[in-house]
């Protein structure tokens, strides 16, 4: 039925390639990593490669009239900056229909703000209230003001990918008119600590489905997809983007921080989506991989991208070697970039790549390729097992 | 050795949180992971810690635990070897 | 579409992991209030436990106990709603990174730090592959939680799930909220609780945890009939909101038994429900929770298992009615209606089997 079909009708993103999806495609295109020294974060571990978003807190409120005086943590001020941009584009902000849910995907929420007056937020106890992730959420949506319903999801490096599952769930069931889903996460001491004593940092530029790849990189970014009903969209005559296909979310259930070794979590998620879009896997033109760069992950996707795919596995790539790890608005960011991908004929380049997996079947796309795309397939995977998988088709 | 190996014992106790196990139940020479103790690869990382904090032992990866950490009397022999603390 | 709730297990300030004390409840006294912890050896065992906070062994033992109770292993979707997440593993992480400048940081405490531990372990626990997810909005992270369950019934993805909410509160974070007025200050009991002339309500914790499913059975202990969320709505909004959910099981206001709220002793909290009272459930007796649970930003949870408690025995208390004082016998419909700084709304529709 045509008019059930979920559009995506908006897109917003910042991220280390910088703002807005223009400048994301032209670092695409260029091969331009936004990985790099350490800028912004203040740590002993700066020897760490990151991609850090090129704008300080200060300049962010006043780009968007944020008065310096509010208090308002790094985490919503990317939110914000890249949920303007999708508003603009998905003609939100000449005019607001009534239901509109916005669905949030964040881990880090204010804990960036929290580490500095950690114990006692001495002079800073404003921010207290800022600390939770649901606080994130709520100051992206005063700024925008109107939203009907509001939530956060938070399941790590998978946040963003449910927050669209969940945006086409409130739109099948007609409980709203337009969702706007995504992710905003930004970099901390906390989660980069974290990933260190976990030992699946790179102290180089990342190198996913590398045989000598040997973790990962962090980054920070938000971004957002506007979600509506193909007769909705045309009512309010917005140009469609693309369609939001299918999507499926499952759990690993292996382990609470490694994936399992046959990939069963990343197979059921990629597998699920195809039957939720009524595709077969030969449909699939592009993976754009969670590929993290990490032994685990990269083996264990591998492994079930080739259990999914067979002989026929479609070009591989993961863009994390350009934005680093979003973690919890990856799922958003690596939309974006897939649909991005889609719309101008094109597979993002696997960067750092040069040494096949020998456990693997296939190699990542090295260099740019041009291709006259139908179906994109992304995947998500997050600490826990939580696996999501969406798939964006062209419009015919 | 045997001031070590007690010592070391008593902080693979506190570090993993091993909460009904004593000294003595730990036998230094079986495997701590896998059988034995039955330790897992988030333990391996504790431990990576612990050799750092307590001995200024740093090791650059997880699979270079993997021999260090076969037994407690293997991880005492290695320490005594390369300790900075 | 109907929807039943066939088991259901909380761990609170009241007697954990039963509901014989639902008919006397224990009235609370402190400003401070933790759970009581029940023996978790039956669910969990010891090298399991070690890594485990408070909040997960919790979330285990619901959680199996609800499965154990059913026989239904293999939810068809786990989802959990938790406003602070594991911040008992936060703090262990963040207090050391801070006292020890970013060194020898331990892994375990960061790796069970994530809101989403809890709905991964209890996958885990239960090699469950199914759909998994976790909500962390503030005071609706439950009833985000409990709605994404109830649209995957509605769109028929799923026949059965596991719903929880969680939250845990520990000392020094309840040092933190107290700063910005949380709690009440100085001595607490019901009578001024009632009162609501001044800021603050009791700290408390939650855990609860219900097994769904899409068929009636010898289990079922009731029905969920309806759930919304609403933004910063007026009272216009709300109304409409209301009558729309309750007009698809053709109810209207007068068909509510009680409404169960989240009163507790705020002043600033309890005016939205004198406000609400007035504009729409004039004469509709109200009920209460949080003089015997606490606040807590998953309070709503167990407010749930009370209401569930009350359909199923077929009466609720004299405890927990806040206007009005004697018990209510011969309950049909209960909404229980909570919100958050008058910013986040909720609203969820019980009825008996």
């Amino acid at each position: 039925m045509m008019s059930e079909r979920i559009l995506v009708t908006g897109m917003g993103i910042i991220s280390g390639l910088g703002y807005g999806k223009q400048a994301t495609l032209d670092a695409l295109c260029s091969k331009h990593s936004g990985i790099g020294k350490m800028k912004y974060l203040q740590t002993i571990h700066n020897y760490y490669p990151v991609s850090e978003v090129p704008m300080s807190d200060a300049e962010m409120m006043d780009s968007l009239g944020i008065s310096s005086q509010t208090i308002i943590t790094r985490t919503p001020l990317l939110g914000i900056m890249a949920l303007k941009e999708a508003f603009i584009e998905a003609y939100l902000d000449k005019e607001r229909p009534r239901r509109i849910a916005f669905i949030n995907g964040t881990t880090v929420g204010g804990m960036e703000k929290s580490e500095q007056y950690y114990p006692d937020f001495q002079n800073t106890e404003a921010y207290i209230a800022a600390h939770d992730c649901g606080t994130s959420c709520e100051a992206i949506a005063e700024y925008f003001d109107g939203f009907d319903m509001i939530t956060t999801i938070s399941t790590a490096c998978s946040s963003a990918a449910n927050a669209i599952i969940l945006g086409a769930n409130l739109l099948k069931t007609g409980r709203v008119d337009v969702a706007i889903v995504g992710g905003t996460e930004c970099l901390s001491k906390f989660h980069l600590n974290g990933f260190s004593t976990l030992m699946i940092l790179d102290k180089e530029a990342c190198k996913p489905f590398d045989a000598k790849r040997v973790g990962l990189n962090l980054g920070e970014g938000a971004a957002y997809l506007v979600l509506e009903k193909e007769q909705h969209a045309k009512q309010r005559g917005v140009q469609p983007i693309c369609i939001l296909s299918g999507y499926a979310n499952t759990c690993d259930a292996y382990h609470q921080t490694a994936s399992s070794p046959d990939g069963q979590g990343a197979y059921l998620a990629m597998h699920n989506a195809l039957e939720d879009a009524h595709l077969h896997p030969h449909d699939i033109d592009y993976i754009n991989a969670h590929g993290t760069g990490t032994q685990n992950n990269d083996l264990s996707e591998g492994t079930a991208i080739m259990r999914v795919f067979n002989d026929n596995i479609p070009p591989v790539s993961s863009t994390k070697s350009f934005t680093g790890h979003t973690t919890s608005a990856a799922g958003s960011v690596e939309s974006i970039i897939s649909i991005l991908a889609l719309l101008h004929n094109f597979i993002p380049a696997n960067l750092n790549f040069n040494n096949p997996m020998p456990e693997l079947s296939f190699c990542p796309v090295k260099d740019t390729l041009t291709k006259k795309m139908q179906h994109v397939l992304t995947n998500s995977f997050g600490f826990g097992g939580n696996d999501s998988a969406c798939i964006f088709s062209k419009i015919d | 050795m045997d001031a070590l190996i007690l010592e070391l014992k008593k902080e693979i106790i506190e570090v993993l949180n091993l909460e009904e196990i004593t000294p003595e139940d730990i036998d230094e020479n079986a495997p701590l992971f896998g059988e034995g103790l039955g330790l897992d690869s988030i333990d391996a990382l504790e431990l990576i810690v612990l050799m750092e904090k307590n001995y200024g032992i740093k090791l650059n990866n997880a699979s270079e635990g993997r021999d260090i950490f076969k037994s407690v009397r293997i991880m005492a022999e290695y320490i005594e070897k390369h300790r900075t603390k | 579409m109907n929807i039943y709730i066939q088991a259901a297990a909380q761990i609170s300030a009241q007697e954990p992991l039963s509901h014989a004390w639902f008919q006397h409840p224990l009235p609370l006294s402190e400003r401070y209030v933790r759970s009581v912890e029940p023996d978790y050896k039956e669910y969990i065992n010891p090298m399991e436990a070690r890594r485990m906070g408070k909040i997960l062994k919790r979330a285990l033992a619901t959680s199996l106990n609800v499965v154990r109770k059913t026989g239904i292993n293999q939810p068809d979707a786990i989802i959990t709603g938790t406003g602070l997440g594991c911040i008992e593993n936060t703090e262990k992480f963040l207090t050391a990174m801070v006292r020890d400048k970013e060194m020898y940081l331990q892994p375990t405490y960061f790796m069970q730090s994530t809101h989403n531990t809890i709905s991964s372990q209890i996958a885990l626990h239960l090699k469950c592959n199914k759909y998994n997810t976790t909500y962390a909005q503030r005071g609706i992270s439950f009833e985000s939680s409990l709605l994404d369950a109830y649209m995957q019934f509605e769109l028929e993805k799923i026949r059965t799930a596991l719903v929880a909410g969680y939250d845990e509160m520990t000392p020094d974070y309840f040092v933190l909220l107290d700063k910005i007025n949380y709690w009440k200050k100085g001595e607490v009991n019901e009578a001024i609780l009632r009162k609501s002339d001044s800021v603050g309500a009791i700290s408390g914790e939650a855990s609860a945890c219900f097994m769904l499913e899409n068929k009636k059975s010898n289990l079922s202990v009731c029905e969920l009939k309806g759930i919304d969320i609403l933004y910063n709505p007026n009272q216009k909004r709300i109304k409409d909101a209301l009558e729309e959910l309750l007009g698809k099981h053709n109810l209207c206001i007068e068909d509510i038994d009680v409404v169960m709220t989240g009163i507790n002793g705020d002043k600033d909290n309890d005016a939205v429900y004198n406000e609400l009272e007035r504009n729409l459930f004039p004469s509709i007796p109200l009920a209460w929770y949080k003089h015997l649970v606490g606040e807590s930003f998953t309070a709503s949870g167990l407010a749930m298992f009370i209401s569930t408690m009350a359909l199923q025995e077929q009466v609720l208390p004299a405890s927990y009615l806040y206007n009005g004082s004697s018990a209510i016998q011969g309950l049909k419909n209960i909404l229980i209606y909570n919100h958050f700084q008058n910013k986040e709304h909720s609203f969820i529709l019980l009825s008996s089997c």
